[in-house]
C-alpha cells in the first residue's frame, strides 16, 4: 500500500485556541464533525492520504493546542515541517488579531524558511462574522501565505485547503524531495582549467 | 555488381554490397553520419560577428565509425548562430561557395583567445574531424592517409556536403590534419606542415609570403594584393618588483605554542605562492598588406609597443596551494576516521587517569565517563579553572598531542570566563562582555542569519569556537590525534562544570535553540541542566539565611550574548527557589506535605506560590484576587530527543484511544500548573483555572436578572463541560501543590548524564560531522570578508550560490558528504580567485592609487582580466595598463639579462644600453595570417579564397594552409 505514496508530508495546525482547528482536522480526516470535541492537550496527530495531481501523499498532521501555556511545548513541534495551516475564527476578532504573534513564532522555531503556510477563516456557517473575507485575503496576501475561508460545521472549503497545501508543497522543489541538484554553472566555470593536448579547444600557447 | 555470380539468381534488381569492400563500407558509413547530421547541401548564414568564435558557443556531437576493426571517432564541430534561421528562409543562390570558403577570407574573428586549433588556423564556423579513437594508433603511413582522404573525398562528392570534412594523421599531440571541402564547381584542400625547428629563409615575413606566392601559383601579373595578419606573443614569468604579497603562516610561531587567542578564532585565507604562473601579452597587426612592412631576416618593422592592438591573458597556477580550501579539506577528511578516541590516544592516558581519579566518589559519572575530574571540590569558591589542572597533571604524559602551552591557550580560548581567578563566577558572569568586545550584531543583515541556514551556531557561541579551534589543532597541532585529545579536554570541562554548577560559557540561554546543530543544542541541554541544579542547590544552602536577596545575583547570569525570552526566563520560576527540593526518591515525605497542604487549604489558610495577581480578576466564590501562580517550565529538548518523542506520540495512532492517551502523556505540564494554580488560590474553582488559562473556554453572557439589572454570567465553554474530559479529570486528581514541591517534570540530573554520556561517546569523526556546519559557515564568512576587499562580481556570485547550496545539504537529516566535498573543492576555487585578484591588482599597482583617472581604468582592465580569457589592452602600449605591461617585461629583461637594477638605475636614460637590452624577450610565439583570393589553378579560374596561417614559435613550426581551386575544366 505503500508504494503508490510519492512522499510523506509533515504538516501543523497552529492558532489561538478555540478557533476549530482539531474541528478542521476531523472534518478532514474523518468526515465528521462533533460540536463537543475537547480542548487539544498538547499536541494531537493524525494521518491522511491524499491524491493531489495523481500523486499520492501522506499527511501526518499535527494538531496543537492553542492556549497561551501550550506555547512553550508545541514550538518543538514546528520542527522540520513543510506546510502549516494557520486558522482563525471568522467571528472573533481577537483571533485574529493574534495572527502576526503566530507567524513571528513559526518564523522563531521553523527549521526550513520555504515552508507553505496557509490562513484559513473558521466558522464562516455561523452569522455574526466579524472579520470579512477581504480583511483575511489581505493579510494572506501580505505575508504570502494560500487564503481560505471554511467551515468545519459544513464541511465547506475543508478538503479543498488541505489539497491545495498539498499541491502547493508539491510544487515546491527542493522542499519535500531529496536534494538532487548538480553543480552550479557560476563555479564550474570557475574551477575550469585549460585542456590541452590535441583536438581539445586551445590558445596558441 | 556480383549479381550474376549467384547462379540461382532470377530476379536481376538485387543489388549486392555482400561482397562490398571494407573501404566501400567505411565510405557508406560516414556518408550515413553526414546524412543523420543533415550536413548535406548549402547552407546559408551571414558572416560571423566580430569575436563571435569566443562569444558565441560552439556544439560537438560525436560518433564512433569503423574501418574494419579499426575505431574512427567522427566529430562535428558547429558555431551555435542565432539568426542564422530567419536569415535563411530566402533560397541560397545556386552557386554560393561553401561558409566553409566564404569563412577562409573573412577577418573579424582573427586569432580567437579560445577555440579549437583548426578553428584558429583556417578560420572555419563548422566542420567534421575523423580522427583515429582513443585507443588506437595513429595513422602515419602515407598510403593509410592517402586512403582516408580519398574517403573523404568520395563520401563528399557523393552526399554534396559543404561542410569541410577533416582526418587526423600522424601523433595525435602533433596535431596534424588533412580536410577537403567540397562546394558546386569548386574544392578547397586543407594541408599542414608540421616541423619540430624554424626553417633559417622561413623565419620571417617574407619567407612566407614566398612560400605562400609559390603554393597559390597564380598566374595573374600583377598578383591580387595579399592582405596580412600578424600577432606576436609574449610570456613574461618573471615578476621582478612585485614579488607575491601574500607571506606564508609563521607555523613555527603555531608550533611553539607562542600563540594568542586571537588567532584561534582566525581562518587562514589566500594562496602561499603566486596564483598567477604567466602573463600573456599578445600585440597584433590585424590588418597589414605587403609592402607596409618590412620583416626579412636583417630588419623587421614588427615593434610590440608599436602594434595598433595589445591584449592579454593570465596563466593561472594550477591548483595553487590555498591556505583555506587545504585547512577545510583536512578538517573534512576527519570524517572517514573510523577509530574512536581511546583508539587514537592509546589506552595509556585514559588508564593514567583511571587510577588517578580512584577516588571517585560517584559511581555513574564512572561508568558514563572514564576520565572524570575528581568530585570532592564541589564549593564555588575553587571554582578556579579545572583545566590548569590538569593540565598539571597531563604533564605526566610526555606524548600527549597538544602541549600544555597550546592546549592551556585553547581552553582559554574556549573557555574565556575560566581566566578571570574570581572567586565568585557569578561575578565574572555578569561582567562579561560578549566575546571579542563585539556590538550586539545586527540581527536583520545577512550574515546574521547564516548559521540558521547553514544549520551551524552562531558566530559567538563556544559551539563555533570549538569548531575552528579543532579544525586548528587539525590542522596545526598533529591531526587526528589532537583533536581526539582536545575533545576529552573539553568533555572533562563539560563535566566538570556540571558537576560544580558552574555554567558553561558562550551559549545563549533557553531551551535548545532547534536552528543549530546538534552538538550546539546539546551543549545548550546541558547549560539548562547546569542552570536548574544549581539554582536548586543554591536554593537549599540559602534556605535558612537570605534566600531571596539570591536571586538577584542569579537573574542575570545568562551566559554569552543570552536572549532572555521575558516570559520563560528562570527568573520567574527561581523566585522561591530556595524551597524547591528534590523529591525523587522520598514519595513518603510528599505525600506527607500534601496531606498537610490539603488540610490547609481546606483551613482556607495561607497561599503558596503566587507569582502575580491576574489582572483585578477575583475568584469566582470569594472576594480574593486570582493568582497566577510560579509553575514549573516544560522540560527543554533537544532535536533527537524530540524526534523520539514525536515518534511515540505518532506511534500511538489515531485511533481514540490513542489520541486520548496522546493527551494523558502530556497533560503532565497542565496537571502541574493546575495544582500550582491551586495553591496559589486556596478555594479555587476549574473556571478559574480556565479563565487564567484558557480564557476563550469561559463564555460570559450578559443577562438580565430578576430585578432587571443586566449582569454578566459566565459559565464553561460547551467542550469544557463534557463530562469526563481530560480537564475536567486533571483538575478533579491536582492536589494543590506549589510548583516547589511537586515531582520535577524535568529530571536534569538524568538529562545531563545523558548528555555527558553523548559527548563522551564521540568519535573524532562524529565531531567532524557535527562540527562541519560551523567551519563551512566559518569559512564562509571568511571569505566573504575578504572578497569585501576586492569586491569581485563573480566571486559574490559564487559565494550566494555555495551559500544556497551548503544550506540544502546542511539542513539535510543525513548530508551528503561527497557533495559536501565539493562545497569544499568550491570554497578553494573561491579562495583562489580572490588570490589571484589579489596578485593582479598588485602587479599593476592598484592599492597604490596614485592616478585617479588612470586607477579606474586599471581596475576595470584587471577585473576583466579576471572574469574573462582575453582582455584587450586600452591604447594598446601606450594606455595606462599597457604601460605598467611595458615596464613589468623591461624589468624583467633587465634582470635576465644584465646585472641588478641598481646598478643600471644611474645610466637609464643612455640610448645605448635600450639597444643592448631589448625591451621585450624574443616573442614566445608569432603568427601570420596571408590571405588573398586569386584564379586556381587557370588564369580564367574564377578568383577563390587562399589563406595560410603560420605558426612560429621555439620549438615549432606550423604552416596551415587552404588552398581552393576552381573544379570546372580540371
Amino acid at each position: 500500500m505503500n508504494e503508490d505514496i510519492l512522499t510523506t508530508l509533515k504538516i501543523l495546525i497552529i492558532g489561538e485556541s478555540g478557533v476549530g482547528k482539531s474541528s478542521l482536522l476531523l472534518r478532514f480526516t474523518d468526515d465528521t464533525f462533533d460540536p463537543e470535541i475537547g480542548a487539544t492537550i498538547g499536541v494531537d496527530f493524525k494521518v491522511k492520504t491524499l491524491a493531489v495531481d495523481g500523486n499520492r501523499a501522506k499527511l501526518a498532521i499535527w494538531d496543537t493546542a492553542g492556549q497561551e501555556r501550550f506555547r512553550t511545548l508545541t514550538p518543538s513541534y514546528y520542527r522540520g515541517a513543510q506546510g502549516v495551516i494557520l486558522v482563525y475564527d471568522v467571528t472573533r476578532r481577537e483571533t485574529f488579531a493574534k495572527l502576526d504573534n503566530w507567524l513571528t513564532e513559526l518564523d522563531t522555531y521553523c527549521t526550513r524558511n520555504d515552508l507553505v503556510k496557509m490562513l484559513v477563516g473558521n466558522k464562516i456557517d455561523k452569522e455574526d462574522r466579524e472579520i470579512e473575507r477581504d480583511e483575511g485575503l489581505k493579510f494572506a496576501r501580505k505575508h504570502s501565505m494560500l487564503f481560505i475561508e471554511a467551515s468545519a460545521k459544513t464541511r465547506d472549503g475543508v478538503q479543498c485547503a488541505f489539497e491545495e497545501l498539498v499541491e502547493k508543497i508539491l510544487q515546491t522543489p527542493g522542499l519535500w524531495e531529496s536534494v538532487h541538484k548538480t553543480r552550479g554553472v557560476a563555479l564550474s566555470e570557475l574551477s575550469q582549467t585549460g585542456q590541452g593536448g590535441c583536438g581539445g579547444y586551445c590558445s596558441l600557447l | 555488381m556480383a549479381a550474376d555470380s549467384d547462379p540461382e539468381s532470377e530476379v536481376f534488381e538485387i543489388t549486392d554490397f555482400t561482397t562490398a569492400s571494407e573501404w566501400e563500407r567505411f565510405i557508406s558509413r560516414v556518408e550515413e553520419v553526414l546524412n543523420d547530421w543533415k550536413l548535406i547541401g548549402c547552407r546559408v548564414g551571414k558572416p560571423p560577428e566580430k569575436g563571435e568564435y569566443t562569444s558565441g558557443s560552439w556544439e560537438e556531437t560525436s560518433l564512433e565509425i569503423n574501418f574494419a576493426d579499426f575505431k574512427f571517432s567522427i566529430t562535428h564541430h558547429c558555431l551555435k548562430q542565432e539568426s542564422a534561421e530567419s536569415e535563411g528562409v530566402d533560397e541560397p543562390e545556386e552557386d554560393a561557395y561553401p561558409l566553409a570558403m566564404q569563412d577562409l577570407l573573412c577577418m573579424n574573428n582573427d586569432f580567437p583567445p579560445r577555440a579549437h586549433c583548426l578553428v584558429r588556423w583556417f578560420g572555419m564556423r563548422e566542420f567534421v574531424v575523423i580522427s583515429p579513437g582513443a585507443n588506437c594508433e595513429a595513422i602515419v603511413s602515407e598510403s593509410k592517409c592517402n586512403l582516408l582522404l580519398s574517403s573523404v573525398s568520395i563520401a563528399l562528392a557523393n552526399t554534396g556536403c559543404h561542410v569541410p570534412l577533416f582526418v587526423q594523421i600522424q601523433q595525435k599531440w602533433r596535431r596534424m590534419f588533412a580536410g577537403e571541402c567540397q562546394g558546386p564547381g569548386v574544392r578547397s584542400d586543407f594541408e599542414i606542415v608540421h616541423l619540430r625547428k624554424v626553417p633559417g629563409q622561413y623565419n620571417h615575413l617574407s619567407g612566407l609570403l614566398d612560400i605562400f606566392k609559390n603554393k597559390i601559383g597564380c598566374p595573374l601579373m600583377p598578383l591580387p594584393p595579399i592582405n596580412i595578419a600578424i600577432r606576436f606573443t609574449y610570456v613574461l614569468q618573471d615578476w621582478q618588483q612585485c614579488s607575491w604579497p601574500q607571506q606564508p603562516p609563521d607555523f613555527d610561531a603555531l608550533l611553539t605554542g607562542e600563540v594568542g587567542g586571537v588567532e584561534f578564532g582566525k581562518l587562514p585565507f589566500g594562496a602561499c605562492e603566486d596564483p598567477i604562473s604567466e602573463l600573456h601579452l599578445a600585440t597584433t597587426w590585424p590588418n597589414l598588406t605587403e609592402g607596409i612592412v618590412v620583416d626579412n631576416d636583417v630588419y623587421s618593422d614588427l615593434d610590440p609597443l608599436q602594434a595598433p592592438h595589445w591584449s592579454v591573458r593570465v596563466r593561472k597556477a594550477e591548483n595553487p596551494q590555498c591556505l583555506l580550501g587545504e585547512f577545510l579539506m583536512e578538517f573534512f577528511k576527519l570524517c572517514s576516521r573510523k577509530e574512536t578516541s581511546e583508539e587514537i590516544l592509546g589506552r595509556n592516558s585514559v588508564e593514567e587517569e583511571g587510577k588517578e581519579n580512584s577516588d571517585i566518589t560517584q559511581a555513574l559519572s564512572k561508568l558514563t565517563e572514564p576520565a572524570a575530574v575528581p568530585i570532592h571540590k564541589l564549593s564555588v569558591s575553587n571554582m578556579v579553572h579545572s583545566a590548569r589542572k590538569r593540565i598539571r597533571r597531563h604533564k605526566r604524559v610526555e606524548e600527549s598531542p597538544l602541549n600544555n602551552d597550546v592546549l592551556n591557550s585553547i581552553l582559554l580560548y574556549l573557555f574565556p570566563d575560566a581566566a578571570l581567578d574570581k572567586t565568585d563566577s557569578s561575578d565574572v558572569k555578569s561582567t562579561q562582555p560578549s566575546p571579542g568586545g563585539k556590538t550586539e550584531p545586527d540581527k536583520d543583515s545577512e550574515d546574521y542569519h547564516l548559521y540558521n541556514q547553514l544549520k551551524s551556531a552562531s558566530c559567538d557561541s563556544l559551539t563555533y569556537r570549538l569548531a575552528l579551534c579543532m579544525c586548528m589543532v587539525n590542522f596545526h597541532h598533529g591531526g587526528v590525534r589532537a583533536v581526539a585529545h582536545l575533545w576529552q579536554e573539553f568533555v572533562l570541562e563539560m563535566r566538570y562544570r556540571w558537576e560544580n554548577n558552574c555554567l558553561i560559557y558562550g551559549l545563549a540561554s533557553g531551551p535548545p535553540d532547534l536552528r543549530c546543530c546538534l552538538l550546539h543544542q546539546k551543549l545548550q541541554m546541558l547549560n539548562c541542566c547546569i542552570e536548574r541544579k544549581r539554582a536548586r542547590d543554591d536554593g537549599r544552602k540559602n534556605a535558612a539565611s537570605d534566600g531571596s536577596r539570591d536571586k538577584s545575583r542569579l537573574a542575570p547570569e545568562s551566559a554569552g550574548p543570552a536572549e532572555v525570552s521575558p516570559g520563560k526566563s528562570w527568573e520567574s520560576w527561581s523566585d522561591s527557589e530556595e524551597e524547591f527540593f528534590e523529591c525523587l526518591s522520598d514519595t513518603d515525605e510528599m505525600k506527607e506535605v500534601d496531606t498537610e497542604n490539603e488540610k490547609k487549604t481546606a483551613n482556607k489558610s495561607k497561599a503558596e506560590g503566587r507569582l502575580q495577581p491576574h489582572g483585578k480578576i477575583t475568584l469566582l466564590n470569594s472576594q480574593e484576587p486570582l493568582y497566577i501562580p510560579v509553575t514549573q517550565e516544560p522540560a527543554p529538548m533537544t532535536e533527537d530527543l524530540l524526534e523520539e518523542q514525536s515518534e511515540v506520540l505518532a506511534k500511538l495512532g489515531t485511533s481514540a484511544e490513542g489520541a486520548h492517551l496522546r493527551a494523558r502523556m502530556q497533560s503532565a505540564c497542565l496537571l502541574s500548573d493546575m495544582e500550582s494554580f491551586k495553591a496559589a488560590n486556596p478555594g479555587c474553582s476549574l473556571e478559574d483555572f480556565v479563565r487564567w488559562y484558557s480564557p476563550r473556554d469561559y463564555v460570559e453572557e450578559e443577562v438580565s436578572d430578576e430585578t432587571g439589572q443586566t449582569v454578566i454570567r459566565g459559565d464553561l465553554s460547551a467542550r469544557m463541560k463534557i463530562p469526563g474530559n481530560m480537564w475536567v479529570e486533571a483538575w478533579e486528581t491536582a492536589k494543590a501543590t506549589p510548583a516547589r514541591r511537586q515531582k520535577r517534570l524535568f529530571d536534569d540530573t538524568k538529562e545531563a548524564e545523558k548528555v555527558l554520556h553523548y559527548l563522551s561517546v564521540q568519535k573524532a569523526s562524529d565531531l567532524t560531522r557535527h562540527l562541519l556546519p560551523c567551519v563551512l559557515h566559518a569559512a564562509l564568512l571568511k571569505i566573504k570578508e575578504e572578497e569585501s576587499t576586492e569586491d569581485i562580481p563573480s566571486v559574490r556570485k559564487a559565494l550566494q550560490h555555495l551559500t544556497s547550496h551548503a544550506s540544502k545539504l546542511l539542513r539535510h537529516p543525513s548530508p551528503d558528504f561527497k557533495k559536501l566535498e565539493d562545497v569544499i573543492n568550491q570554497m578553494s576555487a573561491v579562495e583562489a580567485v580572490v588570490a589571484i585578484a589579489r596578485s593582479l591588482k598588485a602587479k599593476f599597482g592598484i592599492t597604490k592609487g596614485e592616478r585617479e583617472e588612470d586607477g579606474d581604468e586599471l581596475e576595470r582592465f584587471v577585473s576583466c582580466l579576471l572574469e574573462e580569457p582575453e582582455v584587450c589592452v586600452v591604447g594598446a602600449g601606450r594606455g595606462p595598463a599597457g604601460s605598467i605591461i611595458h615596464k613589468l617585461f623591461v624589468s624583467s629583461q633587465r634582470a635576465a639579462l644584465l646585472a641588478p637594477m641598481e646598478e643600471e638605475t644611474g645610466r637609464l636614460g643612455g640610448a645605448d644600453d635600450r639597444k643592448a637590452v631589448p625591451d621585450f624577450p624574443p616573442p614566445a610565439g608569432r603568427e601570420i595570417l596571408l590571405r588573398t583570393c586569386v584564379p586556381r589553378p587557370a588564369p580564367f579560374s574564377k578568383a577563390l579564397p587562399q589563406r595560410l596561417f603560420c605558426v612560429l614559435m621555439r620549438d615549432e613550426f606550423r604552416l596551415a594552409g587552404a588552398f581552393s581551386s576552381d573544379t570546372s575544366f580540371f
